[in-house]
């Protein structure tokens, strides 16, 4: 774990870490919380590291590399083996520090002083010693001054490579070589400058540590790529053939569509292909977003806005008006702490239920959520591919926890080369055309504005667009739109709609980031003796119900595990099957569970026979 | 299908609706559009029904309530070949979608937009819009109206709409010649028409409006950008002449700021050539969109 004040370059040396560990054979998973700030609030990278892909943090932290006092009083009691530290800092107390939440401070100070110590930094280095971890100082301000001597720098340029040099401690106790390093850092560093200025952090840094933990560089078949959420969701966005997208900035949306607009002409992947452009348009709010990507949607132009609660919750009438008009159009709903402003930084489920019924009245709305950042690159594909088959809005979900959490990923299983498109069932427009037209199945072939005349209007209407508010066309228009889900349903197959790993009668049943720590808890559980089964949905409109309930059937526990309160997603089960839970997991702190929390919430579930299990763990 | 193509006109006789629907057909006709070339989109309210009324073969997209602007700006962006004319009420624009109407400015997105413009909500029967002056009490109001009232004119060209013109629903060789310019004027451009609404605002009625509006006399182009602040001052003194009689005509015209679509080219350089409406994204059902470039800046080994 890597922390620090933001904007000090926490977010870049956990990237380069990173990026160094994958050069050595590792794969990682690296969760990122902060603070609604700018500067100086405390944020904080969780990375761990493993030979096979994983999807989740744990809570017992290994390295903790700080270069400021908050983040040791914040996270000391997690650390399992290392504290890197200012030595500077050693004086500092703990309720000197005002960043820190009094919350916290006091909850700290408690530990503490429970077992006799004072609330310096160097109580805490005392207190971890105690308990078996051991402490490595740095000075980083003479290593600082040192680097800034000799390369003739200003100090606030030379302050970002702070940072680098924890990096560099944590790599020695890797044992892996410091090349890896030096080699991430000229990937992201194009100026001379930062290279040499890093690369002396990172020198300073390895030379405190010796090797711990005996990692040896391990064989790489392919390429790796690294990857956040927003990133992936952009990339399989394009990939599926998106040209127009509209966003009002909000956190933690926006990274996705200003990557968009940054990468925004597209290579034609055929040799005769031309070279186009996507249109990325900020709007003036979340009202015009939604409805701006109604109105390029009509004219054959895939199109889709990226959002989070707020303004999803703005969004309500423009997604009724697309489902009323049978729009193709894509929200891709980064899922926050909720209500209201909530925890803005901070991940949540809390919305699950108002993705599912969003908009007023009834119509098709196709709800697909992300469990890993594998799925977000095909399920951005899938969701502009389903839009306009079944030619209504659809959501995808992404929580902030997976949005801005990164992993090393082998990249031939993202599976984007070549991605399937399915545009439905086009007309190309006739003399005699009508845009809603009866068939059997619900869907009537679409044609863009240009291709024919046609008219779209909010109110109920005919065939052709125009308003009536006639009993017999109304029963037949609602019906065919309704319709639509039916077939979806029908069509969308299970595999997709879910996903089912292990096999026991005991079942977590689960949506969304959770299945990360689920899968990675499932050794340390088999370990302690117990079986378990994940069944993850990944479609909650059309629901898979049928499925869904013949797994179930003869389950001796049901576990929802959830990052909510109610356990929205087992609601929506209770709602079509009339299965419920026997058990929860539930965590609403906005931060991600840790496979840890799932083992020993498991654990107490299947041997003391607790009902439900509240998590609460990180900070 | 003829039977189809025209809704049955259900605006109240005497409506100043009819004079602005037969002056967008007129204009429609004259600029040679049609469903290929152009759409209409309207807002919520009488006035949004309007492109169901239209007798010519156009498209058109009635949308909600204060938005049409913003499924507007998705059109034309998508598909910047066609022309897009939007027809909104007064207070679908300067209330509920007021945003949307400052934010268009801005952007000088290539649309047209024709306010209807009669002091009140008519669809829900006469509360006052925010173009009814301060202590009018039109017939269904309880009290007279407290709000002061905006001036559209003005509030345009502050936001920075290169074409701004008022005129008057019941002069329809004004309102089709203006509708005209403002549909070839490359910006966006308001066209406001007072009109009357003969059942809820009987002070603002069409006698009324025949003694007080006359065609003003004024050059309203910017011929270089040194003029630009003059134009606009003068445009503005003109907008809020209050001598008892209602300057009509164009205000201001500046074809010297580049639309959003020119801005657009310089990011996206054949944006104009090959629009994203018009671009193939797959072949034989797969992906023709590399994301190659992307994936490359990820890789790590």
């Amino acid at each position: 774990m890597i922390g620090g004040a933001q904007g000090l370059g926490v977010d870049t040396s956990a990237t380069i870490f990173g990026a160094a560990l994958a050069k050595a054979g590792y794969y990682l998973y690296g969760s990122r919380e902060y603070y609604s700030n700018i500067k100086g609030r405390h944020s904080y990278f969780n990375v761990s590291i493993s030979d096979k892909q994983i999807k989740s943090v744990t809570s017992r932290v290994n390295i903790l590399a700080t270069f400021d006092a908050e983040t040791v009083f914040q996270h000391f009691t997690e650390v399992k083996d290392f504290l890197i530290y200012d030595k500077a800092l050693e004086g500092t107390k703990l309720e000197m520090v005002r960043s820190l939440e009094k919350e916290i401070a006091d909850e700290m100070a408690a530990v503490l002083e429970n077992e006799g110590f004072g609330t310096t930094l160097l109580d805490v280095v005392k207190y971890l010693e105690k308990h078996g971890c051991k402490a490595i100082p740095v000075e980083y301000g003479s290593i600082m001054s040192g680097i800034i001597n000799e390369m003739h720098l200003q100090p606030p340029i030379a302050e970002r490579a702070r940072n680098m040099i924890s990096a560099g401690v944590s790599f020695g106790l890797t044992g892996l070589d410091k090349g890896y390093l030096i080699e991430a850092i000229k990937k992201t560093f194009k100026n001379e400058t930062f290279v040499n200025l890093n690369i002396l952090a990172i020198n300073a840094g390895y030379a405190l540590a010796k090797d711990h933990y005996g990692l040896k560089p391990l064989k790489i078949d392919g390429h790796r790529i690294q990857v956040d959420g927003n990133t992936a969701s952009a990339i399989g966005k394009v990939a599926g053939g998106l040209r127009f997208q509209s966003y009002y900035p909000i956190t933690p949306a926006s990274d996705e569509s200003t990557y968009i607009e940054a990468n925004q002409m597209i290579k034609s992947a055929n040799a005769d292909g031309k070279d186009g452009g996507v249109v990325v348009l900020q709007t003036e709010d979340e009202l015009a977003a939604i409805n701006a990507a109604n109105g390029a949607a009509l004219t054959g132009t895939r199109a889709a806005t990226a959002t989070s609660g707020p303004g999803f919750s703005l969004m309500n009438e423009g997604i009724s008006w697309a489902g009323m008009n049978e729009v193709p159009v894509l929200i891709t709903y980064y899922m926050r702490g909720s209500p209201a402003t909530g925890l803005p930084t901070r991940s949540g489920q809390s919305d699950l239920k108002l993705a599912v019924n969003v908009g007023h009245g009834e119509f098709p709305r196709i709800v697909v959520a992300s469990g890993d950042h594998n799925e977000v690159f095909s399920d951005a594909v899938e969701g502009l591919n389903l839009a306009e088959r079944y030619q209504t809005p659809v959501v995808h979900i992404i929580e902030k926890t997976i949005a801005n959490a990164y992993s090393i990923l082998d990249e031939n299983s993202i599976g984007l080369k070549g991605a399937k498109i399915d545009r439905g069932v086009l007309s190309g427009g006739s003399d005699d055309y009508l845009r809603f037209k009866f068939t059997e199945n619900g869907i009537s072939p679409r044609a863009f504005l240009g291709q024919a005349q046609m008219f779209y209007t909010g109110d109920e209407h005919n065939e052709f667009g125009h308003i009536t508010e006639a009993t017999s066309n109304r029963l037949k228009m609602y019906e065919k739109r309704n319709r639509k889900l039916d077939l979806a349903d029908a069509e969308i197959p299970d595999e997709y709609k879910l996903n089912v790993s292990g096999d026991s009668d005991t079942v977590l049943l689960t949506w969304g980031s959770p299945k990360g720590a689920i899968l990675d808890a499932m050794d340390d559980l088999k370990a302690a003796g117990i079986a378990i089964e994940m069944i993850q949905i990944r479609v909650f409109s059309p629901y898979p119900a049928k499925k869904v309930a013949e797994l179930l059937k003869g389950k001796k526990r049901i576990i929802a595990v959830e990052n909510n309160y109610y356990a929205q997603g087992a609601e929506i089960l209770a709602e079509h099957t009339g299965i419920m839970p026997t058990n929860y997991i539930l965590k609403w702190t906005g931060r991600p569970m840790t496979k840890d929390e799932i083992t020993d919430a498991v654990k107490s579930i299947v041997n003391d026979d607790i009902k439900k299990v509240v998590l609460h763990g990180g900070e | 299908m003829e039977e189809n193509k025209l809704e049955f006109n259900d605006w109240c006789p005497g409506c100043g609706d009819f004079g602005i629907l037969r002056s967008v057909e007129g204009a429609i006709r004259e600029s040679g559009l049609d469903y290929k070339n152009s759409v209409l989109v309207s807002g919520i309210g009488c006035s949004g029904k309007l492109p169901h009324f239209v007798n010519a073969p156009v498209s058109g997209v009635h949308t909600l309530h204060g938005r049409a602007l913003a499924f507007a700006a998705g059109i034309k962006l998508a598909n910047p070949s066609m022309k897009v004319i939007i027809d909104s009420g007064d207070g679908d624009t300067f209330g509920i979608g007021v945003g949307h109407f400052v934010s268009a400015g801005r952007r000088n997105v290539d649309m047209t937009l024709i306010v209807h413009d009669n002091g009140v909500y008519g669809l829900t029967k006469g509360q006052a819009s925010p173009t009814l002056p301060r202590g009018e009490k039109t017939k269904s109001l309880p009290k007279p109206n407290i709000n002061d009232s905006l001036n559209p004119v003005a509030l345009a060209i502050s936001s920075g709409y290169t074409f701004v013109a008022r005129t008057f629903a019941y002069n329809t060789k004004l309102s089709t010649e203006i509708i005209k310019e403002a549909i070839a004027h490359k910006g966006m451009a308001l066209v406001d028409i007072l009109q009357p609404c003969p059942t809820y605002n009987d002070i603002n009625t069409n006698d009324w409006y025949k003694d007080k509006v006359y065609e003003m006399d004024i050059d309203p182009v910017v011929k270089d950008p040194s003029e630009e602040l003059a134009k606009k001052n003068a445009a503005l003194a003109k907008a809020y002449e209050s001598d008892g009689k209602i300057p009509i005509g164009i205000f201001y015209r500046n074809s010297l700021i580049p639309s959003y679509e020119e801005r657009l080219k310089d990011d996206i350089p054949n944006y104009l050539e090959y629009y994203p409406a018009m671009q193939a994204i797959e072949k034989d059902g797969r992906s023709t969109s590399s994301v190659d470039s992307m994936i490359e800046r990820i890789r790590m080994v």
